[in-house]
C-alpha cells in the first residue's frame, strides 16, 4: 500500500465494523478525517477490493469543491439530490448557488422562489437559487467580454442572431458553463467571494458528454482570440478534481445502473474523467430478516389471515427490492473507487423541503451497516 | 387552434406516433411494446430510438447482453420479428408474419446521420468533400452527439417519405425540454430563411472586399456583426463564413426538410402519446408536456402510465398491527417477537398503501386531463424489467386498442 499515514487511517475507517462507531463520534472529528483526504484520490483500498467510503468523508470533501454538476438519467432524482446537497452545504455555512436549466423549475416551489431566473435569487439562508436559458447565458457571456450592456442587447435582439444561437447544436452546455464558471470568480466589495460552491442540476447524460467535449470543439473552431481563451480555462478549470466534481445519480434498478457505468466508462475513456461520487438513490431500508418472512410464510400457509398474508407480501416485496440494491452495489463501488453514497427510500411520491433536509443529513450520515 | 385532441381509436390507422416524456418513464420500452403490437396486426412497422443503451433492441431481444459488445450498425434497419414470432403466445405465434407484418428496429447515430444527410444532399462530389472538410463543420460534429433532436427527425422524414413503412414509432431522445423538439425543424427552417445565413455569406473571406453588408442589414446588423466579432474574435468570423459559403448549395434543401418535419409532426395521422411513471416530478413534467403540445396546435392523444404500484385489496386500509401479533403469538411465537414481527409487517403495508394512495391521485388526475376519447393506461409495476416479448406485445394491445384503464399482463 503506497498511501501515507493519513491515508491508512481512512482505509481503517472505512471498513464495516469500525465505520459503525465512526458515525457517533463529534463532527469534529469527522472534519479531521476529511481535511487528510486528498482530493480524488486513487482507490484507497487497492485495485482490487475497492471499499465504500464512509459517506460523511466523501461528503464533505464533495462539498470542499467549488462546482459540483449532478446528473443521472431521466427519474432518478437528481434535483432531489442536487437539491439535497444545496441544503447540506448551506447548513454547514457555505454560500451556495444552486442552478437549474429545465423548463419546469423544481427548486423554485420547494424553496418558496416564485420565478427562478438568471439572476439569483436568496432561497434560504446561505442558499441563492438561479434557473437558466441559453439566451441568458449568451448575453451573460457578451456583457462581461463587452462591459457595454446597451450595446449587446441590441445584437442580441436582431432574430438573426438569435436564430443563430439557438440551432447551433449543444451550445447551451458551453455557455452554461461559462456562466458558472465565471460567476463563482466574482468577488464581493470587501474582495471576498460571493458563493463558496455552486451546485448545477444538469439536464441528461448528454448535456454532461456535450459539457465535456464542447471546451474541446471550441479550442479547434476557434484557433485563437477569446472564445478559445475561455475554452482552454474551462476544459482547465473541468480536468481540476479539487475544484470541480461530477455526481452521478442513479436508482437501485438494473437499466439505470448498467447505463451509469456506461456513461462513467465513456467520461472516462473520452475525456479522462472520473465522478466524485456516485448516489445510489432510494435505496429500501432493512426490513424484515428472510428467516422471519419464511417462518410467517409458514406459518400463514394455514390460517386464512388475509391481512396478515398481504402484509407480508409487503414486506417481502419491500425486501426484495433492497435485495437488488444491495447486489448492484459492489459493481458502483468498484466503479466509483469506494465513492459511493446511499440515499434511502423514503416512499415519497412528493419530497416537501422537510424530507429533502432528511436526505441532506443521509448523505452525510455514515450507514450503521456497509454492505457484505 | 386548427388540430384537437387526437382520438385513442385512431391509433390503428396512425402512420406515425412520438412517444415522449422525461427520461427513466419507460418509454423505450412502451416504443418497442406499441411497435410489435403494430407488427403482429399485420403492417410494417419501424421503431426509432436514439437510446445509448440499446434498451430497444434489448427490450426486443435484439441485443441480449450490455456487455457482449455485439456491433448493432447504427442507422440501419434491423428485422427483428421473425426473432420474437416464436417468442409469442400460440394465439399471436406468427400473425403478424402470415399477413405480411415486419418490425424493424433503428438506432439513431447523430453524428453519422449528419454525414449521410450531407451526402444525400449534395450529389457533386466535390461539393460534397467541401462541406464534410469544412473545419468547422467537423469541429461541431461530435456535439451533434448531444443534440440528436433535428436528426431524429430528419431521419424520420426520411423515412416517411420512404414509404417503406406503414407505421413509424419514434422514440424521442431524452431531453430536458421537449420542446426543443417541437422545435427543432421550425427553429432550423427560419435560422436558414434567416438574414443571418446571407449575412455571414457576405462577411468578407481572405483577401476578398465587403460587399453590400450595410445594405442587407442595416446598422442593428452591422453593430451586431461587430458584436461577435469582439466576442469570438475578428479572424473566426471568415471562418464562419466559409462555412456558411460551403453550406449554400445544401442550405434551401436543408430548408425544405426541415419544413417537411414541421409537416410531418402536424399531420392528422401523427400521434403524440406521452409516457410517464408515478411521482410528483414526472406528473408535473407530463403535464407541461400535454400543454406544451396542445400550445403548438397538437393535441396529444393520451398517457401511458409505467411502474404503477398494483395492491392487494387488503393492503387499502391499515394494517391492524395488535390483531396481527396476537396471530402470530397464537401460533406459538413469543409475544416481545410478536409484536416487533407485526409492526415490521406494519411498517411494509403502510409504506406500500401510502405509495398507492399518491398514484391513484396521479392516475385521476391524468384520466381528466386525456379526456373523453383519450388514452391513459396503466401500466402496473413489476419487479424488475419487462423483458418478456408476450408481456410487450400484451402492453402494446392495450394501447393500441385505447383502452382506457390498466394493463392486465
Amino acid at each position: 500500500m503506497q498511501q501515507s499515514a493519513n491515508g491508512a487511517q481512512i482505509i481503517i475507517h472505512a471498513s464495516p465494523k469500525l465505520g459503525q462507531g465512526l458515525r457517533h463520534r463529534p463532527p469534529v472529528a469527522i472534519l479531521r478525517f476529511t481535511v487528510i483526504l486528498p482530493p480524488m484520490v486513487a482507490p484507497l483500498s487497492g485495485p482490487n477490493s475497492p471499499q465504500q467510503l464512509p459517506q460523511s468523508v466523501i461528503c464533505a470533501d464533495l462539498l470542499r469543491k467549488e462546482v459540483l454538476f449532478v446528473t443521472g438519467k431521466g427519474g432518478v432524482g437528481k434535483s432531489t439530490i442536487a437539491q439535497a446537497f444545496a441544503r447540506q452545504a448551506a447548513q454547514a455555512g457555505k454560500r451556495v448557488l444552486l442552478v437549474e436549466l429545465e423548463a419546469v423549475s423544481r427548486a423554485g416551489p420547494l424553496l418558496g422562489v416564485r420565478h427562478p431566473g438568471p439572476q439569483p435569487q436568496r432561497a434560504a439562508s446561505n442558499l441563492d437559487l438561479m434557473a437558466l436559458d441559453v439566451m441568458d447565458s449568451l448575453r451573460y457571456f457578451a456583457v462581461q467580454q463587452l462591459k457595454l450592456e446597451t450595446l449587446v442587447n441590441l445584437a442580441l435582439r436582431n432574430k438573426a442572431v438569435e436564430s443563430f444561437f439557438q440551432a447551433v447544436p449543444a451550445i447551451k452546455p458551453i455557455l452554461v458553463l461559462y456562466q458558472v464558471w465565471h460567476m463563482m470568480q466574482v468577488h464581493g466589495p470587501r474582495g471576498d467571494k460571493r458563493w463558496d460552491l455552486a451546485i448545477c442540476d444538469l439536464p441528461t447524460s448528454g448535456f454532461v458528454q456535450g459539457m465535456y467535449q464542447i471546451p474541446r470543439t471550441l479550442q479547434q473552431a476557434f484557433r485563437v482570440g477569446p472564445v478559445h481563451n475561455y475554452a482552454t480555462g474551462m476544459r482547465a478549470m473541468l480536468a481540476d478534481p479539487g475544484r470541480t466534481g461530477l455526481v452521478l445519480v442513479t436508482l437501485p434498478e438494473e437499466m439505470p445502473v448498467v447505463e451509469t457505468l456506461e456513461l462513467q466508462a465513456i467520461l472516462q475513456r473520452e475525456h479522462g474523467v472520473q465522478p466524485a461520487a456516485l448516489i445510489l438513490n432510494s435505496v429500501v431500508p432493512a426490513g424484515i430478516a428472510p428467516d422471519d418472512a419464511v417462518m410467517i410464510e409458514q406459518l400463514t400457509a394455514e390460517p386464512a389471515d388475509h391481512a396478515m398474508r398481504a402484509s407480508l407480501w409487503a414486506a417481502q416485496l419491500l425486501a426484495g427490492r433492497r435485495q437488488r440494491a444491495l447486489d448492484l452495489l459492489p459493481q458502483l463501488v468498484a466503479a466509483a473507487h469506494g465513492r459511493v453514497l446511499q440515499v434511502p427510500c423514503l416512499f415519497r411520491r412528493e419530497l416537501p423541503l422537510a424530507q429533502i433536509d432528511q436526505i441532506a443529513a443521509q448523505l452525510a450520515t455514515d450507514l450503521a451497516v456497509a454492505p457484505a | 387552434m386548427k388540430h384537437s385532441a387526437r382520438r385513442a381509436r385512431d391509433l390503428a390507422t396512425a402512420k406515425l406516433v412520438v412517444l415522449a416524456g422525461s427520461g427513466g418513464v419507460g418509454k423505450t420500452t412502451t416504443s418497442a411494446a406499441l411497435a410489435l403490437a403494430y407488427a403482429i396486426d399485420g403492417q410494417r412497422v419501424l421503431v426509432l430510438t436514439i437510446d445509448p443503451a440499446r434498451r430497444l433492441l434489448q427490450a426486443l431481444g435484439l441485443q441480449t447482453e450490455h456487455a457482449s459488445g455485439e456491433a448493432v450498425t447504427p442507422n440501419v434497419a434491423h428485422e427483428v420479428l421473425p426473432r420474437l414470432a416464436h417468442l409469442l403466445p400460440a394465439t399471436q405465434h406468427g400473425l403478424g408474419l402470415g399477413q405480411g407484418g415486419t418490425l424493424h428496429a433503428m438506432m439513431l447515430d447523430p453524428t453519422t446521420g449528419a454525414i449521410a444527410m450531407v451526402e444525400r444532399l449534395l450529389p457533386n462530389p466535390a461539393m460534397r468533400d467541401q462541406v464534410l472538410n469544412n473545419r468547422i463543420y467537423r469541429a461541431f460534429l461530435p456535439t451533434l452527439q448531444a443534440s440528436p433532436d433535428y436528426m431524429a427527425l430528419e431521419l424520420i422524414c426520411e423515412l416517411a417519405q420512404s414509404g417503406a413503412y406503414d407505421v413509424l414509432v419514434l422514440d424521442t431522445p431524452p431531453m430536458h425540454n421537449a420542446l426543443d423538439f417541437l422545435r427543432a425543424g421550425h427553429t432550423l427552417a427560419s435560422f436558414i430563411n434567416d438574414r443571418v445565413l446571407k449575412w455571414f455569406a457576405k462577411v468578407p473571406l481572405p483577401g476578398k472586399k465587403a460587399t453590400g453588408l450595410a445594405g442587407l442589414l442595416g446598422t442593428g446588423g452591422s453593430m451586431a456583426m461587430s458584436v461577435l466579432g469582439r466576442l469570438f474574435g475578428a479572424d473566426t468570423i471568415p471562418d464562419v463564413a466559409e462555412f456558411f459559403v460551403s453550406f449554400q448549395e445544401v442550405l434551401p434543401r436543408l430548408r425544405d426538410r426541415a419544413l417537411a418535419t414541421d409537416a410531418l409532426l402536424r399531420a392528422e395521422s401523427t400521434h403524440f402519446v406521452i409516457v410517464t411513471a408515478p411521482g410528483e416530478t414526472s406528473l408535473r413534467e407530463a403535464k407541461h408536456l400535454h400543454h406544451t403540445l396542445h400550445s403548438h396546435g397538437i393535441g396529444a392523444t393520451g398517457f401511458v402510465v409505467n411502474r404503477v404500484l398494483r395492491l392487494p385489496a387488503e393492503l387499502r386500509s391499515p394494517v391492524n398491527a395488535p390483531q396481527v401479533a396476537e396471530v402470530l403469538a397464537n401460533s406459538g411465537i413469543a409475544v416481545d417477537r410478536a409484536q416487533a414481527l407485526a409492526g415490521h409487517l406494519q411498517l411494509a403495508a403502510d409504506r406500500l398503501r401510502h405509495l398507492d394512495i399518491a398514484d391513484q391521485e396521479h392516475l385521476r388526475s391524468l384520466r381528466e386531463l386525456a379526456g373523453h376519447g383519450g388514452l391513459c393506461v396503466s401500466v402496473p409495476q413489476r419487479e424488475g424489467d419487462i423483458h418478456n416479448v408476450a408481456q410487450l406485445a400484451v402492453l402494446g394491445r392495450t394501447v393500441l386498442d385505447g383502452a382506457r384503464g390498466e394493463v392486465v399482463f
